[in-house]
C-alpha cells in the first residue's frame, strides 16, 4: 500500500528504478525453487519414487537383492489371491477396522462431551484423556503385554477372567483391538474437542431458552456441527485401523497360527523377512488402493473442517 | 426449581464422570510405571497388584541399564530425533516461506504435490524404502534413521498459513535494504513465528523419539539401536522378565511424557491445527 500510493517521483527516477525491478523481479523466479529442492528432493526420494517403484514391483518379478528381473503382469496378484494366509491377513485387517473404528469413534464423543464445558477441573481430566499421546506405540504394546498376561498381568485378575489374550489365537485379536482403540482415543479426543468447543454458545444457549433439551441439542445442533470433524476422524481412522502392523510385530509376530496377521505385517513379513520383494509390493499396493477412498475423504472433509472454522 | 437442582447435579457428575473415564485411560501407563518398581517375587506371587511394595525398589532400573547400553540408546535417540526435527522443520519453514512470498509457474501445482504426499501413507511404503536405503548403502547410520522424516508436509501447510499473516510489503521493504532470503527468515520471519516453531519442533521431536518400526528395520548392530528398539528387544513373548521391560520402558517413556506435560498447552493447539491437513 505504501509503496504503491505514497510519493511522486520524478518520471526518470521511476523508469530506472522499474528497469531494476523487472531485473531483479527475473533474478527472483530461480530464488522460489531453489528454496522448495531441500524438500522436494525428499518428498520424490522416500515418497512418489518408493511408491513408483511398488508398483512397478507388484507387476514384475523381482530378485532377493530386490532388482527387477521380468515382467509378470498381473500373476503376482493372482497367486496372492490363491493364497489362504493372504486371505486370512486381509479379513484379519477389516475385522480389526470394523470392530475398531466406531467404537473409538463413539468413545471419543463421549470423552469429548464429557470434557467440553470448561470447569475448574478441566485441565486434569484433560491432561488425563490426552497423556497416552505422548508416550510411544511400543511402550504402549509392551504394558499391554504384561497387564493383558494370563497369570501375573491385573486384567485376567481385575475381571474375574481366565483369558489367554495374546496367547491364544481365539482372543489374541481382540486383544489387539483393545490396544488399537485405546491408542487413538487421545488423538481423536483432542481433535472432537476442539470442534465441539468452536460451536457458538448462543446456538446451543437459544436453543435452550426453546426448550430443547440435553439430546436434541445434541443431535439436531451440535452432531451436525462437528460432523465434518466426526468424518475426518472416520476417514484417518479407517486408514490407520487398516494399516495395523506395529502391535502384532511387537507382541504377537501374526501369531498364535495367524490369528493377528495383518496386510501390513505379511508385507513386512515377506519383505523385510523374507526378501519376497514382488509379494510384498502386491500386498502394499492392495494396502493402498483399499485405504486410498478413504485418504481423499479425510483430505477433502479436513478442507471444509478449515472452511468451517 | 427441579430444572435447577438437577443442573447443579449435572455440574458436579459430569467433572466425577469424566476423571473416572481419565483414570481409566491412564490406568496402563499407571500400571507401567508402577510395575517397575516391583520386585520379581512380587511379579510372580499371587493376587497381582496395582501398586508396588515399595517405590525404593530400584534394581530393576539398574539391571535394565546394565543388561543394555541404555546411555548409548538415549544419546542415539536424541541423536536421531533431534536431527529428524530440526531437519523436518527447516525444509517445511524454506518451503513455506517460498509458497508464501513467492509467485512463480507452477506454485498451485507444486503445493498440491507436496501435500498430497499425506495420501501415501508411509507404512505401505516400508519395504521399498527399506530397500532404497540399503542399496545407498546407509544401513546402520543415523542417517537412515532420519531420512524418511524429512518431509512434513502438514508442518510446511501451518507454517505457510502463519507466514500469511504477515504483510508482503515487510519483505519488499527488507528486499530493498538488501535483506535476502535467509536473512530475513532468521532475523525476521522465524523470530515472529516463534510460538508454532516451537510447538511444531517439539510435536516433530516427539514424532521421532517414539518411532518404532523404521528405526527396527534400518538398524542391525546393538549399538545403533535407539531407545525405543532396545527396550523392545529386551523380551520376547514367552519370556518372563517383565519387571526389566517395564523398567525400560519407564525409562523411555519419562522424557516424551515430561515434555508433554510441560508443553500440553501447545502440542495440543499445533496439533490439532496440524491435524486439519492431516
Amino acid at each position: 500500500m505504501e509503496s504503491n500510493g505514497q510519493g511522486n517521483p520524478s518520471v526518470t527516477i521511476r523508469r530506472s528504478s522499474k528497469v531494476e525491478k523487472t531485473k531483479k523481479k527475473r533474478r527472483f523466479k530461480l530464488r522460489p525453487y531453489l528454496l522448495l529442492i531441500p524438500i522436494f528432493v525428499f518428498a520424490i526420494g522416500f515418497i512418489y519414487y518408493p511408491f513408483i517403484k511398488t508398483m512397478l514391483h507388484s507387476v514384475s518379478t523381482v530378485n532377493f537383492k530386490g532388482e527387477i528381473t521380468g515382467f509378470a503382469g498381473l500373476s503376482n496378484f493372482k497367486y496372492l489371491f490363491t493364497r489362504k494366509d493372504f486371505i486370512t491377513a486381509l479379513l484379519n485387517s477389516l475385522k480389526l477396522t470394523v470392530m475398531t473404528v466406531p467404537l473409538t469413534l463413539l468413545l471419543c464423543v463421549v470423552m469429548a462431551l464429557l470434557a467440553n464445558n470448561k470447569r475448574k477441573l478441566s485441565p486434569i481430566y484433560e491432561t488425563m484423556f490426552t497423556l497416552p499421546m505422548a508416550v510411544s506405540m511400543s511402550a504402549k504394546a509392551m504394558i499391554f503385554r504384561v497387564m493383558l498376561h494370563p497369570t501375573v498381568g491385573i486384567v485376567n485378575h481385575i475381571f474375574n477372567l481366565d483369558v489367554g489374550w495374546f496367547l491364544d489365537e481365539k482372543t489374541a485379536l481382540i486383544g489387539i483391538m483393545i490396544l488399537v482403540v485405546w491408542m487413538g482415543l487421545s488423538f481423536n479426543f483432542m481433535l472432537l474437542l476442539s470442534a465441539f468447543r468452536s460451536v457458538p454458545d448462543q446456538l446451543i444457549e437459544s436453543a435452550k431458552i426453546d426448550g430443547a433439551g440435553y439430546f436434541t441439542r445434541l443431535f439436531k445442533i451440535q452432531l451436525p456441527l462437528v460432523s465434518p470433524t466426526l468424518f475426518y476422524i472416520l476417514c484417518t481412522d479407517m486408514v490407520l485401523a487398516m494399516l495395523t502392523s506395529g502391535p502384532i510385530i511387537l507382541l504377537t509376530h501374526g501369531g498364535p497360527s495367524r490369528a493377528t496377521t495383518t496386510l501390513i505385517y505379511m508385507m513386512y513379513a515377506s519383505g523385510y523377512g523374507s526378501s519376497n520383494y514382488s509379494m510384498a509390493a502386491c500386498i502394499s499396493i492392495i494396502a493402498f488402493v483399499l485405504t486410498f477412498a478413504f485418504m481423499i475423504l479425510a483430505f477433502v472433509f479436513e478442507r471444509k473442517k478449515v472452511h468451517y472454522e | 426449581m427441579s430444572d435447577k437442582s438437577r443442573r447443579k447435579l449435572f455440574n458436579v457428575l459430569t467433572p466425577i464422570a469424566a476423571i473416572a473415564v481419565g483414570i481409566v485411560i491412564v490406568f496402563p501407563l499407571v500400571y507401567g510405571i508402577f510395575g517397575a518398581f516391583k520386585s520379581p517375587a512380587e511379579f510372580s506371587s499371587y493376587p497381582p497388584t496395582v501398586l508396588p511394595k515399595s517405590f525404593l525398589y530400584t534394581e530393576n532400573f539398574k539391571n535394565a541399564m546394565n543388561i543394555m547400553p541404555f546411555w548409548r540408546y538415549m544419546f542415539n535417540s536424541l541423536i536421531v530425533a533431534s536431527i529428524s526435527s530440526v531437519v523436518r522443520i527447516t525444509f517445511a519453514v524454506l518451503a513455506a516461506y517460498a509458497f508464501a512470498f513467492y509467485d512463480f509457474r507452477g506454485k498451485n501445482l507444486l503445493f498440491f504435490l507436496l501435500l498430497a504426499t499425506m495420501m501415501f501413507p508411509g507404512d505401505t511404503l516400508l519395504v521399498t524404502n527399506y530397500l532404497t536405503v540399503s542399496q545407498l548403502g546407509l544401513m546402520d547410520t543415523y542417517l537412515a534413521m532420519c531420512i524418511t522424516s524429512f518431509v512434513g508436509a502438514s508442518q510446511m501447510f501451518m507454517l505457510r498459513q502463519n507466514f500469511r499473516t504477515i504483510p508482503r510489503d515487510l519483505r519488499n521493504a527488507a528486499e530493498l535494504d538488501g535483506c535476502g532470503d535467509l536473512k530475513f527468515i532468521t532475523k525476521v520471519l522465524l523470530p515472529i513465528s516463534k510460538p508454532v516453531l516451537i510447538t511444531l519442533l517439539v510435536q516433530s521431536f516427539i514424532t521421532s523419539w517414539n518411532a518404532y518400526l523404521w528405526p527396527l528395520l534400518v538398524t542391525n548392530s546393538a549399538e545403533m539401536r535407539t531407545l525405543q528398539v532396545g527396550v523392545s528387544m529386551l523380551t520376547s513373548l514367552e519370556d518372563t522378565n517383565y519387571y526389566l521391560v517395564l523398567a525400560g520402558v519407564t525409562l523411555s517413556l519419562l522424557p516424551s511424557l515430561v515434555l508433554f506435560v510441560i508443553m500440553r498447552r501447545n502440542i495440543n493447539k499445533g496439533m490439532t491445527a496440524g491435524a486439519l491437513v492431516g
